[in-house]
């Protein structure tokens, strides 16, 4: 219920028993009225100028303020439930009475642009009697249109938060029944199509011909791998072969002589191919197709094991023999080793 | 504004008419102003019947692809690019192409902005269910643009933008997220939309923060039929589309509705 507006305001503002009614001009006749008649109330035209300011400094920040309170306030207000616009202009009504200079007055007429807006949107609200127009149910009712699957069990993924699946063709099904509604013109197009030149076929033969050579080439490789592969394996063992045939047609040559490891393996030109010689020669020992032992001079000495020989004679031990480019060039110069004893392989 | 528009006649030479014509075309351009009748009588006499026949077809050729996109074609780019030297006969060619598009395809050119000189192009036919069912391809978009005009008329003319936003979203269309069918929602909505003419969006005044709202734009006004949205809306909502009354006096102007100023005691 609206409360009841003292004096004259009430006779132009009537209560409705529904909601606020939207304020009309008439109301803002009553404050000048009483401002040229009777001035007992406000004494600030006859007091000093400091005073003077002062109250035109509240009363300029006061209309500010209700100024703020509509803008912000504005969907608050827009709510038939309550008169918060009624009670801002009974305040800027009142504020008024006291206003007498140009610059306060703008405000006012500023107070009033703002709050005649919201009242305008009150009013709009009011015309929606008779039957009122739902947005949540009309979309509802849109989606089963549209065919939305409201299916429970989750085959499909819901989407934006909705229940039940919407397919793919629903704007289109909508679209459909809509234009009925349109008086659209068609729009032109060529009933036969454009004429497209020649890019479609090429396209289509690159890419037959790029197809074929890659299968070929993967068939390939396997089978090349394969060969490395056995390659590697029969490389070693056909140099420990070589070498045990090496060690075998030097000892033949002079069985008494023993053959002075160091002499035997290093190659003077290439540190690698001794460290390989080194290499192949632990397999022959390992073997026991050679065997090694220290002469005299406790420098060690290899010579072809006989076949048939049983393990007894032969002591089996484990050692580990490293060599560094110094070591090698040392041996090299101890034992004065002009060539290789074992012949490299490229050589040949 | 009226005043001066005298003045420049009693002038003669329509400087300032000249003046406003010039914000919507090329400066680097003459203005077309419209050739007086004595003019065009005199263009008349100069040119042959099938040159001003050819004009005018060419004329009906370039808006109807223009057509294509819906966006409004401009007065100055027809006289710029078809009409050229013709433009003194200028009114002769568009009566002829008025005719042609009325007569041949059925079609109707509307001048929606007679300060701008801007066209569009509109079926004179109303559109009948059986024969768009068969059509073809359909364009989603009708089915989004008639959802929000649908909404703008319910609402009895205009609708806060949000109010579309949070209607879009209960149809799983979100402005802020790219849609599959539509993509950029927002910008199809507030920009295609607009300057095909379907909508206007324009600032709610004394907003803060700023808020627009929609309404319907010209090309709505001419082409869309509110009678059958109310029709569609009633098979949506299962109700006869007498029982929105105000909706539906606005649908039917024949009716003598009065104005949403008029309290209607009287009906109640």
């Amino acid at each position: 219920m609206r409360k009841s507006l003292e004096g004259d305001e009430s006779e132009n503002v009537s209560s409705s028993h529904k909601s606020s009614k939207p304020p009309t001009a008439r109301k803002r006749s009553e404050p000048r009225q009483e401002r040229n008649g009777d001035n007992s109330d406000v004494g600030s035209g006859s007091l000093l100028d400091e005073d003077n300011a002062v109250n035109r400094r509240e009363i300029r920040s006061k209309y500010r303020d209700l100024i703020n309170s509509v803008q912000q306030n504005r969907d608050h207000m827009l709510n038939p439930s309550n008169n918060m616009l009624t009670e801002v202009l009974e305040e800027a009504n009142n504020l008024f009475k006291d206003v007498r200079q140009t610059r306060e007055a703008a405000l006012d007429a500023q107070l009033i642009v703002v709050a005649t807006d919201l009242g305008k949107e009150k009013a709009s609200q009011l015309f929606s009697e008779g039957a009122a127009f739902d947005p949540s149910a009309f979309a509802e009712n849109l989606l089963s249109f549209m065919g939305l699957n409201r299916l429970e069990g989750g085959e499909h993924e819901p989407q934006n938060g909705g229940d039940g699946y919407l397919p793919s063709d629903a704007w289109d099904r909508l679209a459909r029944r809509a234009e009925t509604c349109f008086r659209t013109a068609p729009t032109f197009h060529y009933m036969l199509g454009s004429f497209h030149a020649e890019p479609p076929p090429p396209k289509q033969r690159i890419e037959r011909q790029v197809r074929a050579p890659n299968k070929e080439a993967k068939r390939n490789m396997p089978t090349q791998l394969k060969k490395m592969e056995e390659s590697h394996q029969e490389a070693t063992e056909k140099e420990v072969e070589r070498i045990l045939g090496y060690l075998k047609s030097y000892h033949q040559d002079d069985p008494t002589t023993p053959i002075s490891y160091y002499e035997f393996v290093v190659d003077p030109n290439s540190f690698s191919r001794t460290v390989e010689n080194m290499f192949h020669m632990s397999f022959l020992i390992r073997d026991g197709l050679a065997g090694m032992y220290l002469d005299e001079d406790k420098l060690p000495c290899i010579a072809p094991v006989e076949e048939g020989m049983d393990g007894e004679g032969s002591s089996q031990k484990q050692c580990v023999i490293s060599i560094t480019i110094d070591t090698w060039k040392e041996l090299i110069e101890a034992f004065d080793i002009s060539e290789a004893m074992i012949r490299p392989l490229s050589e040949s | 504004m009226s005043q001066r528009k005298r003045l420049s006649n009693t002038q003669g030479a329509s400087q300032n008419k000249r003046r406003s014509d010039s914000l919507a075309e090329d400066d680097s351009e003459v203005p077309f102003t419209q050739p007086s009748s004595s003019q065009v009588q005199r263009g008349l006499a100069r040119v042959s019947n099938a040159q001003v026949e050819q004009k005018a077809a060419e004329v009906v050729q370039y808006i109807m692809v223009k057509d294509q996109k819906k966006i409004p074609v401009r007065r100055a780019d027809l006289v710029k690019h078809v009409i050229k030297d013709y433009r003194n006969i200028y009114p002769e060619i568009m009566k002829r192409v008025l005719q042609t598009f009325s007569q041949v395809f059925g079609l109707e050119l509307v001048e929606i902005d007679t300060k701008a000189h801007v066209y569009i192009l509109i079926n004179k036919l109303e559109p009948h269910e059986a024969l768009t069912t068969n059509q073809g391809s359909v364009n989603p978009k009708t089915g989004l643009l008639w959802v929000i005009l649908s909404v703008i008329f319910m609402k009895r003319g205009a609708v806060k933008e949000g109010l579309i936003w949070n209607t879009l979203k209960k149809l799983r269309v979100d402005p802020g997220e790219r849609h599959e069918v539509f993509g950029d929602v927002k910008k199809l909505v507030t920009d295609e939309f607009v300057r095909q003419r379907y909508l206007e969006y324009v600032r709610i005044p004394h907003t803060e923060p700023l808020e627009c709202e929609f309404r319907w734009g010209q090309r709505a006004e001419l082409e869309v039929s509110k009678p059958q949205i109310l029709h569609f809306m009633g098979q949506l909502h299962e109700r006869e589309p007498q029982s929105w009354s105000q909706q539906y006096r606005d649908a039917h102007p024949s009716l003598g509705a009065p104005g949403p100023s008029q309290p209607s005691r009287s009906q109640r």
